[in-house]
């Protein structure tokens, strides 16, 4: 893991020019080292190695079952509850994630996800959604919840919209406007890197584009994680781009390039990319 | 029945000329084929069923209604709140019975509900899954004890066993002993509550279990991804979300514990008095019925009687469709 | 050409969203810390507390069966299935062994044909009528089985001044009918719709399609439905106590009083003396493994099911 200077201001073009395809110098929030997850004998993705660069946002490609998902959470150790054995090696800034003293409900304190179907707690009110993060980590103190929810909310541009129904059932909300009170809950325990699963893919499209305006401001401030099946999406919000897809056994996933978006769009090296990414595959 | 394939309903001449498309002629043809005898025979059949079932159902209600007439004829509704029962003296009341009914409910209640939901919360969301099967399926077996052998068991098993030890033992205890003052004598409203408990437990585990199970993986993932511990995610997420489909479980219990008279009459007492004290004997309705009917010497007493019966369906019957409505609403989230 | 990125202006510099955001982090990253034992232990304590909740919801079952075992099964002399019973407190239940099946056998005869020609009443039908009688059906399943037991009595008894087998069994059919109507229906809703279609669209009499196609790929599913309505029945007591009321003869006549395994358990059990207590056990240890083993049979029936299915 190299660890570079961070551009000191916003260059006008995106990600600087000459950057290998490999590891990159810039900080890795969270970095995977030949990661794979198997469920009993079916082995559903191998040998990932990849960084999420710190406050870039990366995304994750590729056609339907390739592995993204599986892989993203094998980020915050998702796969404990449903049976997935997770080999290789996952850091999230100096946490060895799968380390044998690390108790997965403190990774998850520094990783939040965002799901592809919103999905705000039925029974819970607007703010009793949004600070059930910090409810669920121990934090009591209604000055600390009331803070945190207004921070988060601002953050998830839902504050003007619900600040004067704070206390009104979350589900009366709309599929776009759920997802963002998600993204809200999800910050609300300030954590360090925001790992977010198709999070469009049940939103109409203009829904869709204020979530991806969403994604951009705050990657500046928060290391995110976006797998996409969308590749236009990836390529308007992200800062690094890894493509997977169905190795030679048509059983298990594969990551077959990662690197800038740009490059990975515009000049792929493997054939694999380029045939997907010109529309051929998947 | 498929949903949405329709029986052919209209003749041609029904159809608007504009309409009268090839589909049409292929209904009409497939509806002059319904009308051959196989047909008829097979629509006589199903009619007749229902026709037979609707039939027993109204007579069920009418003939109840109607042999109780008498006795709400020389009683009126002043039989609810009575608290005598003296066919000698042609006195009768159903407030004993009914006040026994609640309390021994209520007994049973308290007992089987939370020990019902922590069951059902342990084999659906916490124990796994090798071992969760074989008990439910144990569990789901105590439902098929026929409720005589139940009530043997309570008669001749539990009732010394309550005389000796478990009612003195109640006495003792600081405030609630309050509760348990009179003699502990083994027949009593504590024990046909506990054998109620053990009869509707089932019930309440089973419904609990598909109301915990119904709640949504997704609620789940979120509580665990935002840092909540396994027994976090089942109290914050998966209960309150099965809120809707616990109550109808408890409602139902209730009118499952409502309906049960055989076995509550052999551990009750049968005294006809109000209880005092959850170590009193009593008497509910069921079990009233069930002492009385066999010895009613006139037709107003066994009017009365049947009356009883009459007052103890017109309670289940509310609670069973308030429970079955229940289960019907659960409540579901619009996302758009 | 790919469109491209433009960066938004970025925050204060790696230390989260918003102002005062640093802050809330590391209170945030410290609570959750140092809370976590302390929420182990409450899981911890909350599964023991469910643990036990299941070991007393299991507890009854076990003694129940374990003491009707003991208690009962001394009672199983050959005497005891092949004598009636001889005052004042000995002989068998042979009487009730047989009037229980005469008792329960008309019963199914009655309620499983009504029972499976209304389910298909609802399955063929939609709209309110159906639904009304689908509601009924799940109404009538919490009737106290005391409430039939004297409807039967006021329709079967009372007008002929004479107790009976047969009332007997038409109050045990009252009893199933809502219980086989529900099931049935599922059963046959659970057949795959193409296999339906497949019968309509070659123009099979819709009767021959049901008869053929969906009541054959239903079988298990009735065949199990039925068992359990059955084991209900073969149980129940209240009912009987007011139609066949019992007997200590020997009857086959379905118009006559009748002897009932159910009805045995009650008389012996409250009666003061032990010799007939022990009958009681003895009944209720043959009425307690018929009824399992019905429950079995409908499950094992139902995994059969549940296996084809795949």
């Amino acid at each position: 893991m190299t660890i570079g200077t961070p551009p000191a201001a916003p260059d006008s073009t995106p990600v600087a020019t000459a950057v290998p395809t490999a590891a990159a110098p810039e900080e890795a929030a969270v970095a995977l080292e030949k990661v794979s997850v198997t469920f009993g004998s079916h082995r559903v993705v191998r040998d990932v190695t990849l960084n999420l660069a710190r406050h870039r946002v990366t995304a994750l490609v590729g056609p339907s079952g390739c592995g993204k998902t599986t892989i993203l959470r094998a980020i915050n150790r998702l796969h404990d509850d449903t049976g997935g054995k997770v080999d290789g090696r996952v850091t999230v800034g100096d946490l060895d994630v799968y380390a044998r003293d690390t108790q997965p409900e403190l990774v998850r304190s520094r990783v939040g996800m965002v799901f592809q179907r919103p999905n705000p707690f039925p029974t819970m009110s607007i703010f009793d959604n949004v600070v059930a993060g910090l409810r669920l980590n121990g934090v009591r103190s209604k000055a600390l919840l009331r803070e945190a929810a207004e921070a988060a909310l601002h953050h998830a541009a839902l504050w003007d919209l619900v600040k004067d129904r704070l206390h009104s059932p979350a589900v009366r909300l709309s599929g776009g406007q759920q997802q963002r009170l998600c993204i809200a809950r999800a910050l609300a325990i300030e954590p360090e890197v925001l790992l977010m699963d198709e999070p469009c893919s049940s939103l109409d499209p203009i829904a869709t584009a204020k979530i991806e305006e969403l994604i951009t401001r705050l990657s500046t401030d928060v290391t995110i994680g976006l797998v996409t099946h969308n590749m236009f999406q990836a390529t308007r919000v992200s800062d690094y781009t890894a493509f997977f897809l169905l190795g030679e056994d048509r059983a298990t996933g594969e990551l077959i390039e990662y690197g800038p978006t740009k490059e990975i769009f515009d000049t792929p090296n493997d054939p694999r990319t380029k045939a997907y990414v010109s529309g051929k595959v998947g | 029945m498929p949903d949405d394939v329709d029986p052919p309903a209209t003749t041609l001449e029904e159809i608007p000329p504009a309409q009268r498309t090839p589909v049409a002629g292929v209904q009409e043809a497939l509806r002059r084929r319904w009308a051959r005898p196989g047909g008829r025979l097979y629509a006589g059949l199903r009619w007749g069923g229902a026709t037979i079932f609707a039939a027993i159902a109204v007579a069920l209600v009418v003939s109840l209604l109607s042999s109780s007439g008498q006795a709400f004829g020389h009683s009126g509704l002043s039989l609810l709140w009575t608290g005598t029962w003296d066919p000698t003296q042609r006195i009768f009341g159903a407030e004993t019975f009914i006040v026994g009914t609640l309390v021994t409910t209520a007994v049973a209640l308290v007992l089987a509900v939370p020990i019902g939901v922590g069951t059902a919360a342990f084999l659906s969301e916490l124990a796994p899954r090798w071992l969760a099967t074989p008990l439910s399926v144990l569990i789901d077996l105590i439902a098929a004890v026929p409720s005589i052998v139940v009530g043997l068991w309570g008669l001749l098993v539990l009732t010394p066993v309550f005389a000796r030890h478990v009612e003195p033992f109640f006495k003792k205890i600081p405030v609630i002993e309050w509760f348990f003052h009179g003699p502990a004598l083994g027949p009593s409203m504590l024990l046909a509550g506990v054998v109620l408990a053990v009869m509707i437990l089932p019930t309440m585990v089973a419904l609990s279990r598909t109301a915990l199970s119904g709640v949504a993986l997704t609620d789940r993932e979120a509580a665990r991804a935002l840092g909540g511990t396994r027994w976090q995610v089942v109290r914050r997420a998966v209960i309150p979300g099965a809120r809707t489909g616990i109550e109808a479980a408890v409602i139902l219990a209730m009118g499952r514990a409502l309906g049960e008279s055989i076995a509550v009459a052999m551990v009750i007492g049968n005294a006809p008095v109000i209880p005092h004290s959850l170590l009193s004997p009593g008497a509910t309705l069921g079990s009233a019925v069930i002492n009385f009917f066999g010895g009613v010497t006139t037709g107003l007493e066994r009017s009365e009687v049947i009356a009883l019966v009459v007052i103890l369906l017109a309670i289940t019957a509310l609670v069973n469709a308030v429970g079955q409505l229940l289960l019907r609403s659960r409540v579901r989230p619009e996302v758009g | 050409m790919t469109e491209v990125k433009v960066p938004a202006t970025p925050g204060p510099a790696g230390a989260g969203l918003g102002e005062g955001a640093a802050r809330r982090r590391q209170v945030i990253r410290s609570t959750s810390a140092r809370s976590l034992v302390r929420r182990h232990l409450a899981g911890r304590v909350a599964v023991a507390l469910c643990a036990v909740a299941v070991a007393i919801s299991l507890a009854p079952l076990v003694a129940l069966v374990a003491y009707t075992t003991s208690r009962g099964i001394h009672a199983l002399t050959v005497g005891f299935f092949t004598q009636s019973p001889i005052p004042p407190d000995g002989g068998g239940i042979s009487n009730a062994i047989v009037g229980s099946l005469i008792i329960d056998g008309l019963a199914a005869a009655m309620a499983v044909p009504v029972g499976i020609v209304t389910a298909l009443f609802l399955l063929e039908r939609r709209g309110r009528l159906a639904g009304a009688v689908r509601f009924t059906a799940d109404v009538l399943t919490g009737v106290p089985s005391i409430a039939i037991g004297i409807f039967a009595y006021a329709v079967l008894v009372e007008p002929f001044a004479h107790f009976s087998a047969l009332a007997g069994s038409f109050a045990l059919a009252v009893l199933m009918l809502p219980i086989v109507i529900r099931s049935s229906e599922s059963a046959m809703r659970a057949v795959p719709r193409d296999e339906w279609e497949a019968g309509l669209a070659l123009g099979v009499r819709r009767g021959r399609v049901v008869r053929s196609i969906v009541l054959r790929g239903a079988l298990p599913g009735l065949v199990t439905g039925n068992l359990l309505a059955l084991a209900r029945a073969v149980g129940e007591t209240a009912p009987l106590l007011f139609t066949a009321i019992g007997s200590q003869l020997f009857n086959l006549s379905p118009t006559q009083p009748t002897a009932a395994i159910p009805l045995v358990i009650y008389g012996d059990g409250t009666a003061p003396f032990p010799a007939q207590q022990q009958i009681a056990w003895g009944a209720a240890f043959v009425l307690l493994v018929f009824v399992l083993v019905l429950s079995l049979v409908a499950r094992l029936v139902a995994g059969r099911l549940n296996r084809q299915a795949r």
